[in-house]
């Protein structure tokens, strides 16, 4: 191989990357390989906190993304919803996105709907929905949920709501989990709920975002699910428990395989770019 | 494993896809399938959030509490909530954010302005310093680097753990303090200093590359799956 093709692995037109990483997903997609996760140190406290909760025990997640960061953070949603739903935890849906009424409707769509068709809306979950506000609406939460949502997203008062019967304020809930892909989102829960507040505050987030959030964790944040692997350690914690009351591969668990995948193509083109590199560089000292 | 061909009947199904492949034909290079899918999202995405901006603050918030008949035309059954006139402030501070659109008038806009980065500026400066300060600094320090197990004794891991993350935070500091116009860096220390950053670095970077795969994974899914039915 002459000095010059060793020059070329440095500078492989990115659309032959784009292709290749294309391929290798959509052939891992095809392929289903599963690649079994187990709850990571982050993640059991999560579960362990829903776990401890009494049956009953109210808990809200924040729905603080949109459809463009659902890949990574829907998973998140709808494992904890299953994991509430089990264990007869009512679920309050909120969000400080304009889009969150819309994500509620897919976790209700996807999850509830077709794997828990016993469970009613107001009793078993209720969407409040999407207020304008972030930070401020976290802290005006604080003390009352009702001095900003006068009802849930189907127009029933607050008061009329079998979900919401133990709640005035956030300190009612068991837990408050924020799955969040940026402003406002995590952050603001922490600042103005979690800080402030006597809850327990949980979190999910983007790959983009994880590192902003570990050092909140463990004396501000009492677990994070970083991205989809995240998600995917969540989802091997309620197989290991609930086997028998969840599908055997979840959404994260699936996704897992052509991420692996993905990871192992960026990293041969990198161990590429790396070789042509060095001995393209030996050469040239040869040479001279 | 592949199921046979079973194309979505469904119109929002298609309209997603066909939008999906052109943003993903942005890969080879501009062109003008692409800047179709660009103006397309902006243009729904500021209808959106118009919409939304409207029927969750401009009509509960303001609208409503200033004109109560208003609340029959989208639920005429409903008692009529009392009139609240203090819903004047935040209707004429957003009518002054509006005058930004006559050259004239526009100097009235600094007045919202100001009011928002005010109110803003000092309700953060509290909780910032609280949280991303002080329990920062009590979260480097505060258990020392010597972490006591369980059974007694030390724990390892978790007080290397803690070294690292303390020894790290003092080296990352003095990096900033210890570098010269240009990069230069004056001092061992600084050079760890730029170790642990470059570290740091490439840990966020990594974690943004899986972000983006999840979606890439998230975008073949629907179009194998829920567009085309061979998922």
């Amino acid at each position: 191989m002459s000095g010059s093709r060793f020059e070329a692995l440095q500078s492989i037109d990115r659309r032959w990357i784009f292709l290749a990483l294309a391929v290798a997903v959509i052939a891992a997609l095809v392929v289903q390989p599963v690649f079994r996760d187990s709850p990571g140190e982050l993640v059991v406290p999560i579960f362990a906190a829903i776990e401890a909760l009494a049956p009953g025990t109210p808990v809200l997640i924040s729905l603080d993304y949109s459809p463009s960061s659902a890949p990574e953070l829907e998973p998140m949603a709808a494992a904890l919803t299953r994991h509430c739903l089990i264990r007869g935890l009512p679920v309050t849906y909120l969000s400080l996105w304009p889009t969150g009424n819309h994500m509620a409707g897919r976790i209700v769509e996807r999850v509830i709907g077709p794997e828990y068709p016993d469970a009613v809306e107001g009793r078993e979950w209720v969407t409040l929905g999407f207020q304008a506000g972030g930070e401020l609406l976290v802290h005006a939460l604080l003390d009352s949920l009702g001095s900003r949502f006068a009802a849930d997203v189907r127009g029933i008062p607050l008061i009329e709501i079998p979900a919401l019967a133990q709640v005035t304020g956030l300190n009612d809930y068991g837990i408050v989990v924020s799955l969040s892909a940026g402003t406002p989102g995590l952050k603001e829960w922490v600042l103005y709920g979690g800080d402030v507040g006597a809850f327990p505050l949980a979190g999910g987030c983007t790959g983009v975002g994880a590192p902003q959030f570990f050092p909140y964790y463990p004396r501000q944040l009492l677990g994070l699910m970083a991205a989809l692997k995240g998600a995917a350690e969540y989802e091997a914690a309620l197989n290991d428990d609930y086997a028998d009351r969840v599908p055997r591969v979840m959404q994260a668990t699936r996704g897992m395989g052509p991420q692996t995948v993905a990871h192992l193509v960026i990293v041969a083109f990198i161990l590429l770019g790396n070789a042509g590199l060095f001995i393209g560089e030996r050469r040239k000292r040869g040479r001279r | 494993m592949i199921h046979p061909l079973a194309v979505s009947h469904d119109f929002g199904v298609w309209v997603g896809a066909l939008l999906t492949l052109m943003v993903f034909s942005f890969l080879y290079r501009d062109n003008p399938f692409y800047k179709f899918a660009e103006h397309v999202f902006v243009g729904v995405s500021a209808a959106y959030w118009m919409v939304i901006g409207f029927w969750t603050t401009l009509w509960p918030r303001v609208i409503v509490p200033l004109i109560p008949e208003a609340s029959r035309i989208v639920s005429p059954d409903t008692p009529l909530p009392e009139r609240d006139l203090s819903a004047v402030v935040p209707a004429v501070l957003g009518l002054m954010m509006l005058s930004r659109l006559v050259p004239r008038l526009s100097g009235l806009a600094r007045w919202p302005t100001a009011f928002v980065l005010g109110t803003t500026a000092g309700y953060a400066v509290v909780r910032y310093v609280r949280s991303d300060f002080m329990h920062q600094i009590q979260a480097t320090i505060g258990d020392g680097v010597l972490i006591p197990a369980a059974g007694g004794g030390w724990n390892v891991a978790e007080s290397l753990a803690a070294l690292v993350t303390l020894s790290g935070t003092i080296f990352g500091l003095i990096y900033f303090m210890n570098t010269r116009r240009g990069g230069t860096v004056t001092t061992p220390a600084a050079r760890i200093g730029l170790l642990v950053l470059m570290v740091t670095f490439g840990a966020s970077f990594g974690s943004a590359v899986m972000a983006r795969i999840s979606l890439l994974v998230g975008r073949l899914q629907e179009l194998l799956g829920d567009w085309l039915g061979l998922l």
